[in-house]
Formats: C-alpha cells, structure tokens, sequence
C-alpha cells in the first residue's frame, strides 16, 4: 500500500520489532507485528501479562518508536516526526485514555477536558469551554464538571478522560486497560461510551484482560511474546488468522 | 472553586500554574522562601552602597572640601594668609586656628584633645564643621565637641570639662552642644578628639591670636593629585622662607572622603557578598527548580500524551518560575528595604555619616526585580529543559522509585560492605547517592551558605591576627612624649622615683619631613599626608617589637640604617628595603638607608633609627624627647596609677609632657580604627546565616516533600515510623555532613581572598590569615538543627498521610 491508496487504512504497522535494553541484555517486547486497522474499527487487544500488548499500543500512539520497521497513523509516518511534530500530531489524531485514569490533579474536570485544546492552538475562550462541557455532558458527568480529580471516584474520573480524549475530535482514541482498575458494572459504563463513540465513527483500540468484554468489540487482536498470533473479526464464524 | 471567576480568562494550562502555586502551598512557601532570601540580600547589599556612597558624596560636598592643608608650629597672622591667596596657583585660602590641649570631664583623667577655633558664626569657607545637635555656633566660654567623639571626650552635651593649655592655664568650659566634621573621625579613630571654641574662647583661655593652619583650594585641576602636590610645594616654601616650620601637611586624596579606603574595603565586603548571594539563591533555585520537575514528570507525561510539546511544557514551568520570582518579589522587595536601613544605619554610624534622602531607590528596586525574575528563570532552565525531555513512556513508567543508575551499583556494594549497619540506615544511606545530579545540586547549595559564613568568620579571624602581631609592637606599659629634648639621665631619675616602674628607656623621639615623597598616594588608611614620626629607640631595645615584613630589624652596628613602616613607602613609590630614604630632621637634610619594612598601625608614616646615629644627626647626644617605661606588675590599674604617678612627678620636676601613653588604650585605640569593618563582618556572618540557613531549610524540606510517594511505599510494604524517620535523617544528615566538609574546605580560599583584598586596601598588606575553627563548629550545629527541624516537619507529615494519598498521583 502507498500514500496514493485512495482510502489509506487509518493504522498502519510494517515488521514492527521493539528491543529493551535490561539488565539480563536485549529484550525483544515485540517481534514484527504487521497490522493494519480501518476507520471506524473497535479493535480489542488482548494477551497475556508481559506479552507485548502495552508496547504495542504506545508504538500505535507515538508515545514510544519502534526498533525497526515503520508505523503509519492517521496519514503520517511518525518514523519522520520530531518528538515535538509527534506531540502536535497525538493532540490532534488521536486520545489516550489509561488504566489510571491520569488526570491532571490541580484541574478541575473541566479544565482537564480542555487542557489538550490549548495545547493544540484550539483557544481557552468560552467556546473552548462550552465544548468541553458538552463532551463531560456526553459522558454523563455534566454536574460533575468544576470539581477536581481527587472529588471525583475512579468511574468518574475514566470518564473525564474519555472526554478529554475526545477533546480535539481525534479520530482515533487508544486506551490501554481502560477498565481495569474499575468494579465490572463501573466497566459497563465506560465500555458503553466506547460502543457510542464507534457508532459516532471514531476508531477505538483497546487493551483488556477481560474476555467478556473483548468479544464485545468488532475485532480481536491476540498477542503472545510479541506477535500477533490471533485476528478474529467478531461475530464472524470463520477466524481469520494472520503471522 | 472559588477562584474559579478570576481563573475563568486563563488559559488552562495557565490555570494549573496558578493552582500548583496555591494547593502545593508548603512547596509555594520554600521556593518563594529561597527566591527571596537572595533578592532580599542583593537589595540590602544594593540599597546600602547606594546610601551609603549617597551620603558621602553630600557629607562631602556640603563641607566644601579644601584640596591641602599646611599646619606651622608656630603662629602667623592674616597678611601672610592674603600673601597665599594672591598666588596665582591658589583659588582661596584660609588661616585657622587648632591648638593641643589637655582636658579631663569631672571624675574622669587628663586626656588629649584639639581645639578648632571657628568664626563667630561658625561658618568657615573651606573644610566646613556642621551643626549637629546642641548649641551652634559655639558660644564664648564652652565648646562644641565633634559627634563622633563625645564618648573619647567623657562628657555628654550641659556637662562641664577642664581644660589646660600648653602654657599651663586651668580654665572650666561647658559642652553645648555637638558638631559634625569630615575629618574628625580618623583623629577620634587615633583617640584624639576634636572640639571647637570660637576666638574669644580663645583668648579667656591665654592664648595670643594668628592662625596656624592653612587650607587652600588650588586655582585649576583640583583633582590632579601631581598638581595639587606641585601647588603645596610653593606654598611650602613660600610659609618656609618667611621662617614657618611646618610641622605638617594634610593632602587629601582629591575628591576623596578621608576614610575612603576603609569604605572601600567595605564597599568590596558587601560587593563580594551580593555576588555570593546571588550566586546562593541561583543555585537555591535551580536545586528547588529539579526538585519540582522530578515531582511534575507524571504531569509532564500526561501532558505530552494529550498533545502537548516539549517547548508548550517548558514554557509553562518557565511561567511557574516566574510567578515564584514575583511572589518573592513580595517578601524580599519589604524584607531588603529593611535590611538596607539596618544596614546602612550601621555602617553610617561607623562612618560619621548623616544619611540624607529615602531608602526606596528604583534602580534597586529594578535590579532586585531582575534578579528575582531572571535568575530563577536562568537557574532553572536546565532542571526544567532536562524535565521536559523525558519521553511520555518513561514519565507514566515512572512512579518516581528506582530511577537513577549510576553510579548505584558501586554504592551499593560500598555500602553493602559496611557491615553491622541497620537496614533504614543502608537505605538512607543508597537514598542520598541515588540522584546524583540532584545530590549534586543540593551540596552546591549548601556549600556555597557555608563557605560564606565560615569565611567571613575567617576574615574576622585574620584581622584579630593581623592586630595581635601588629600589637606585638609594643613591649611597654607606658610612655612619655616630652614637649622637648631633656637629659637623659635627668629623665630617668625622675622615673625611677616613680614606684612600681621596673625598667626606664630614654628614645629619641621627631617628626621629619620625608624629602623624597612624591605626592600622597597609595591605600593608606588616611589618604593623608601627615609627618613622619621618627623613634630612636637604642639599639637591641626591648621595650618594641617591630614586626618585619620585609628586610631585617635594626643591628647594633647600625649607623645609617632605617626601618619604615609601609606608610612610607606610600609616599615614595618604588623605595623598598635596599633604598635611600632623604629626611628633614630638626632642619637638616639627612639619608637614610632602608634595611626592613614593617607594617603601621595607623595612618601616620613611622621611621626606626638607632639612638646614637639619631642623636648626633640632631646634635642631642646624652638628650631623649620620649620615655618608654615597663612595669614590675603589669596590669591595666597598674598602667594607670603609674601612667598617673609619672606625669605627676614630671610636673614637679619641671619637665613638660605633652602625651602620657598607656598601651591598653593605644591597642583599644588600634583596634577601634576596624570596629566598623569587623560589626560589618559580623552583619554579614548574620545575613549569611539567615540566607544559609533557609537554603539549607527550603533545600531539605523540599527533598522530603519529594519523598512523600516513596515514604508511602514503604509504609505500604510495613515501615513504621521509626523507620521511616530513621531513613530521612540519615538521608538529610549525611547531605548536611558532606557539604559542611566541602563548605568548611571551600571557606578557606574564601577567607584567605577576601582577607588578601580587605587587608590590601586597609593596610596596604594582605591580612595574615586567622582560622576560626568555632565559626566552623557553628555552622555544624546551624546546620545539624536545621536539617533535623526542616527534615523533621515534612518528614512528620509525609508519614502521617495515608498509604492511599500517598499512592495517589501527587
Ligand atoms: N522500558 C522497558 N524496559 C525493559 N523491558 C520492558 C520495558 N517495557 C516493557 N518491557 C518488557 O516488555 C515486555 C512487554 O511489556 P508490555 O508492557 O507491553 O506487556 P503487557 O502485555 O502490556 O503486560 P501487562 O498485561 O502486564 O500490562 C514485558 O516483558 C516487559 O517486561
Ligand atoms: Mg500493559
């Protein structure tokens, strides 16, 4: 595939290798990952402990470059992009949502929602504002929207950071172990945002230990020492399996 | 949020600043603490200078400074005064009046004293004396006594003074009032005091009219120092061929207060300790400035997910500095206007100077804005570039634990092999070495307070050295200078009547007119040309000491051979050991060759000669002018009864004193001429300390603040209290210990420097260096309570919070 493709894909990884340098010598984290996903996927990756899957999603995010091999999002190659070129493009193509929820703990929620606006150029001003708090509306914490992170419970706060995920209307919004420190019902909830933002066409990749929850995406990703050994589109009979 | 209105027109990212300065509010406290304390010391030491220089300028100007001064031994009248001014050279000049009396306060002893005669109105047209308190000008029969020398005087302003004359005559006058004059100071500093009567005074007093002193002002290029020289040269003679001894001549530097070099050596003092200072809270700031980024790298890895730049993220703790830098403003602005009143009041009253004018100065106040914006903005830019260059992996990887690897391993094995030490010891320990770069920062730190404080302590030291073998000098308990040469043995008898004198000396005793003086130059402690003093004391003398700098002592052989103090060699630059040296003695030109120098006390240049050469070059063989005396019991009574017993007998026997010496007052006398620098120095060791002393508490707090996740930890996995402080004090001790061994070691060359550059410019000669060992130890137990208290507080706290709070992102 070239950048000619009319409908480039929105994710791209080639022969993705990530070397660690440890105590005990090299470690390989991940050993040739080729993926591609489409706009408006709901991609679950899952494996287990130690297997890659984190590693992976940072590549995805520009949050960390891979060893050998090229990763392409949301049009640009991140291979060419300057830690502060790569820092603008995640403002803009995509949000991060994590497992600690992350939040900025001297910022109301509001103002965490609008932190990655002003980042980006997008103005502090009262539209920034009320943007902002439509999107707390959309997660339902409309009331919750001028206390700070420390006054909000773990529920609460995953779903601030969903909004501020949403901040710039990325299309691509990575999470990794979004539910994870959250009781199964709490879970619900945030997955529930999740499948409404897929249905509004963002793209969602995730990272899950929870089985049940996985096979509630579009598609299921199995990582095993650093290689993708399962691709199953849900809902479909037949897997269709990919190395 | 109730500042949520207020906050609403920021952007927010601005708004964090705000709330991290508000919440974090211990944090605020240390870092605007540690901004401020430098600021604070910059403007004292900024605000003093300038008063200070401001007040000399107008002291100075106000009195209408003459550019020389000529006293004769004898009197003149005013014809000779208008033959002086009618030089074309001379602009002006003015005959005065001063004589030399002795006067004592009721209950109190005969003491020297100079008496100026002022106009009726008490205005003089060169070298003005100004009022001060009291009476003014002064009325007939009573004096108005120099501010600066009331207390040599022993009367107090309505209290009444007995004074005699050279010719003998008792008369009571009262002290009404006080006055202020330039050049009274350096006299009050020899233990002279200046008072002032007016001419029919003087009269009632027996003495006849004429001036003996003229002021001049020169007609062109007052501040020429060749010139003015070339002017008192003409004038000399002129006074000389019309039968005038001088007795001697004070040139000024041109445009120079009379003290100016001991103001100099202050000026130096307070310059080097606001570099230092600034220099101190740069590092402070840097030192907090790391402390807060290794805090903020979970924020900084947040932000930078979300999309933020290194450049957006740097600039916004750029722009946490500054707001630091301004609140500090806020403390330090205040906090140095009253430093620089407590200052310069000091130094103003050891300098007889009036402070006229405001203490706010705007540039100042602009300098320590500068100060408190830049240099926190300066010192933190590398802390704050390193901070914001941290990837988002490692900063969410990070849980502020176990980063930092070198140098680990070999510490660790170190401190694996000190044996039989307790685990919260060992860990304590591996904590302090764990961030080297931080370690690094925070010793910096509080070296640099320590090197201060211990070496300004050194200075001190040095100069009570310096004083104590300059002291040496005198081998006497007291001595006699006669009003003229009398028989030896004639002297010597009359003394041995006295009871309690163990050993009588007959010196040789002059002032000379030193020939080959160029001009008056140099950093000698006057600036003045004054006569030189010639002793000749007989050879292997042991009534002095003189200490050698340079060259040798007087050898019994001697003939023409000569030792001088530094202050000579002032006047005739390039003369040193091995030169010739050209005098007038009792008016005959004379050569002497210099074999030592030695180190005055005083302003006035002194010249050693063997008696026997002395003697016969003045045609006074068997004859002595002065009486050196020790005593079989020395103590300071003894010097005064004896001191007392010999003027005494002297009179009955008819032979005319016009000084009685006792060496505890000379050493007093001495010493007070380095009261002002050394109440500096010790203003100075109490800033340093205050600003030392909240570094070290800021610097300490803070690495225990930053500790607040970790300490949660370990309560986590079971540390109890005890641990957990054992760990902190150990941590913060050994940090304290380390840098007061590095501060101590650095505090030497400092001391020794700053000793160089005082003593240059007070002495002409670097001060010899004095250790001070309790300076040190102060500084230990400063340092050691500090730390303790500033560990103690947040460490009591950190241990206090929960496990959950402490975990939770901070
Ligand atoms: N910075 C690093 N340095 C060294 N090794 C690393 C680093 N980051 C990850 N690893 C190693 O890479 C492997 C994959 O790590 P990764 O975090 O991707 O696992 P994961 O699948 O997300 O596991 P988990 O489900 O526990 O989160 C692990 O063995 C881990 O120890
Ligand atoms: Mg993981």
């Amino acid at each position: 595939m070239t950048s000619a493709d009319p409908h480039p894909p929105l994710i791209l990884l080639s022969g993705v290798v990530k070397r660690f340098a440890t105590a005990a010598g090299e470690f390989e984290a991940l050993r040739g990952v080729d993926l591609t996903v489409d706009h408006g996927e709901f991609v679950a990756v899952v494996g287990k402990s130690g297997s890659g899957k984190s590693t992976l999603l940072n590549m995805i995010a520009g949050i960390d470059r891979p060893s050998e091999g090229s990763i392409a999002v949301h049009g640009s190659s991140l291979g060419q992009l300057s830690e502060a070129q790569l820092a603008r493009w995640r403002g803009l193509s995509l949000g991060i949502v994590f497992q600690f929820f992350q939040l900025m703990p001297t910022l109301t929620a509001l103002e965490n929602v609008q932190l990655p606006m002003d980042f980006a150029g997008r103005g502090a001003g009262p539209e920034a504002a009320g943007r902002a708090r439509e999107l707390l509306r959309r997660v339902g914490l409309a009331d919750q929207a001028d206390k700070l992170p420390a006054a909000l419970s773990g529920g609460e706060q995953q779903r601030v950071a969903i909004a501020r995920a949403l901040a710039n209307d990325p299309p691509l919004v990575v999470a990794d172990e979004p539910t994870g420190n959250l009781d199964s019902a709490t879970a619900d909830q945030i997955f529930r945002l999740f499948e409404q933002l897929v249905a509004v066409g963002k793209t969602i990749v995730f990272v899950t230990h929870d089985r049940d929850l996985a096979q509630r995406a579009s598609r299921v990703l199995e990582i095993a020492d650093g290689r993708i050994v399962g691709d199953h589109l849900v809902g479909l009979s037949a897997a269709s399996e990919t190395s | 949020m109730r500042s949520g209105f207020r906050l609403a027109a920021l952007a927010p990212r601005w708004r964090k600043v705000v709330r991290d300065l508000s919440l974090a509010r211990a944090r605020t406290f240390m870092v605007v603490l540690s901004i401020a304390v430098g600021v604070f010391a910059i403007g004292t030491v900024a605000g003093t200078r300038q008063r200070i220089a401001r007040a000399l300028d107008d002291s100075f100007r106000a009195i209408q400074p003459s550019n020389a001064t000529l006293t004769t031994f004898t009197t003149f009248d005013d014809d000779l005064v208008s033959t002086v001014e009618r030089m074309p050279e001379v602009a002006e000049a003015e005959g005065r009046r001063s004589l030399f009396v002795r006067v004592r306060a009721a209950g109190g002893e005969w003491r020297n004293m100079q008496l100026n005669v002022l106009p009726k109105d008490g205005l003089t047209r060169l070298d003005r004396v100004l009022p001060h308190e009291g009476q003014w000008p002064p009325p007939r029969r009573a004096m108005v006594v120099e501010r600066s020398a009331l207390g040599l005087v022993g009367a107090g302003i309505g209290e009444d003074v007995t004074v005699r004359t050279p010719l003998g005559k008792e008369r009571t006058l009262r002290v009404v009032g006080t006055a202020f004059d330039v050049y009274a100071l350096i006299f009050t500093i020899d233990g002279t005091p200046w008072g002032y009567i007016d001419e029919d005074t003087l009269a009632w007093l027996g003495e006849g009219r004429g001036v003996n002193e003229l002021h001049l002002r020169a007609a062109e290029r007052a501040d020429d120092a060749g010139h003015i020289a070339d002017v008192v040269a003409a004038v000399r003679d002129k006074l000389e061929r019309d039968g005038r001894a001088i007795y001697y001549m004070t040139i000024p530097e041109p445009g120079k207060h009379p003290l100016d070099s001991t103001i100099q050596a202050m000026l130096l003092l307070l310059g080097a300790m606001g570099a230092l200072a600034l220099g101190l809270s740069g590092f402070l700031v840097a030192n907090t400035a790391a402390a807060i980024m290794a805090q903020e790298t979970r924020a900084i890895g947040i932000m930078k997910a979300i999309g933020a730049g290194q450049g957006q993220i740097g600039g916004l703790y750029a722009g946490l500095v500054l707001a630091y830098g301004a609140l500090s403003l806020g403390v330090a602005l205040p906090a140095g206007l009253a430093g620089t009143v407590w200052l310069s009041r000091l130094m103003a009253r050891y300098l007889n100077l009036d402070l006229h004018g405001g203490v706010i100065s705007l540039p100042v106040l602009a300098l320590q804005a500068a100060v408190a914006l830049l240099v926190p903005v300066i010192a933190a830019a590398v802390p704050i570039w390193l901070g914001t260059r941290i990837t988002v992996r490692e900063a969410l990887n990070s849980y502020g634990l176990g980063r930092g690897q070198f140098g680990r391993r070999r510490m660790d094995r170190l401190l694996e092999r000190l044996s039989g030490l307790s685990r919260p010891l060992l860990l304590g320990l591996r904590n302090t070495f764990r961030r080297p770069g931080r370690l690094m920062l925070t010793v910096i730190t509080l070296t640099i307070a320590g090197a201060m404080f211990v070496g300004v302590l050194h200075v001190r030291a040095s100069l009570g050295r310096t004083m104590d073998t300059l002291m040496q000098l005198y081998q006497y308990d007291v001595a006699i200078q006669l009003a003229r040469p009398y028989r030896l043995e004639r002297l010597l008898g009359v003394a041995q009547g006295v009871p309690g004198i163990r050993e009588a000396e007959g010196w040789g005793f002059t002032s000379a007119r030193h020939l080959g003086a160029e001009r008056p130059q140099g950093p000698s402690m006057l600036s003045l040309s004054v006569p030189l003093i010639v002793f000749a004391p007989p050879a292997q003398s042991t009534m002095l000491r003189v200490p050698i700098l340079r060259g040798r002592w007087l050898l019994p052989g001697d003939e023409r051979a000569a030792v001088v103090s530094t202050a000579v060699l002032d006047d005739q630059p390039g003369l040193d050991v091995g030169g010739t040296i050209r005098l007038k003695l009792e008016g005959r030109d004379t050569s002497w060759t210099v074999v030592g120098v030695t180190q005055g006390l005083g302003p006035t240049p002194l010249i050693y000669v063997n008696y026997l050469p002395f003697s016969k070059v003045v045609e006074a063989a068997g004859q002595a002018q002065w009486l050196s005396v020790t005593l079989i019991e020395p103590s300071e009574a003894a010097r005064q009864t004896a001191a007392k017993a010999l003027e005494s007998a002297f009179e009955r026997a008819g032979l005319r004193i016009s000084l009685v010496i006792k060496i505890d007052e000379e050493r007093r006398e001495a010493l007070a001429a380095f009261d002002g620098i050394i109440a500096l120095l010790l203003a100075m060791v109490g800033l340093m300390a205050i600003v030392g002393g909240l570094g070290l508490a800021g610097t300490t707090s803070l690495n225990v603040i930053e500790r607040t996740r970790e300490i949660g930890v370990m309560r986590a996995i079971g540390a109890g209290d005890g641990t957990l402080y054992q760990i902190i004090l150990v941590e913060t001790l050994t940090v304290a210990l380390l840098s007061w061994l590095l501060g101590t070691a650095l505090s030497l060359p400092l001391g020794w420097a700053l000793g160089r550059a005082i003593g240059q410019s007070l002495l002409g000669n670097p001060l010899s260096f004095g250790l001070s060992l309790g300076g040190a130890a102060v500084w230990l137990g400063l340092e050691v309570v500090l730390v303790l208290l500033c560990s103690w507080l947040p460490a009591r706290r950190a241990v206090r919070i929960s496990v959950r709070e402490a975990l939770a992102y901070d």
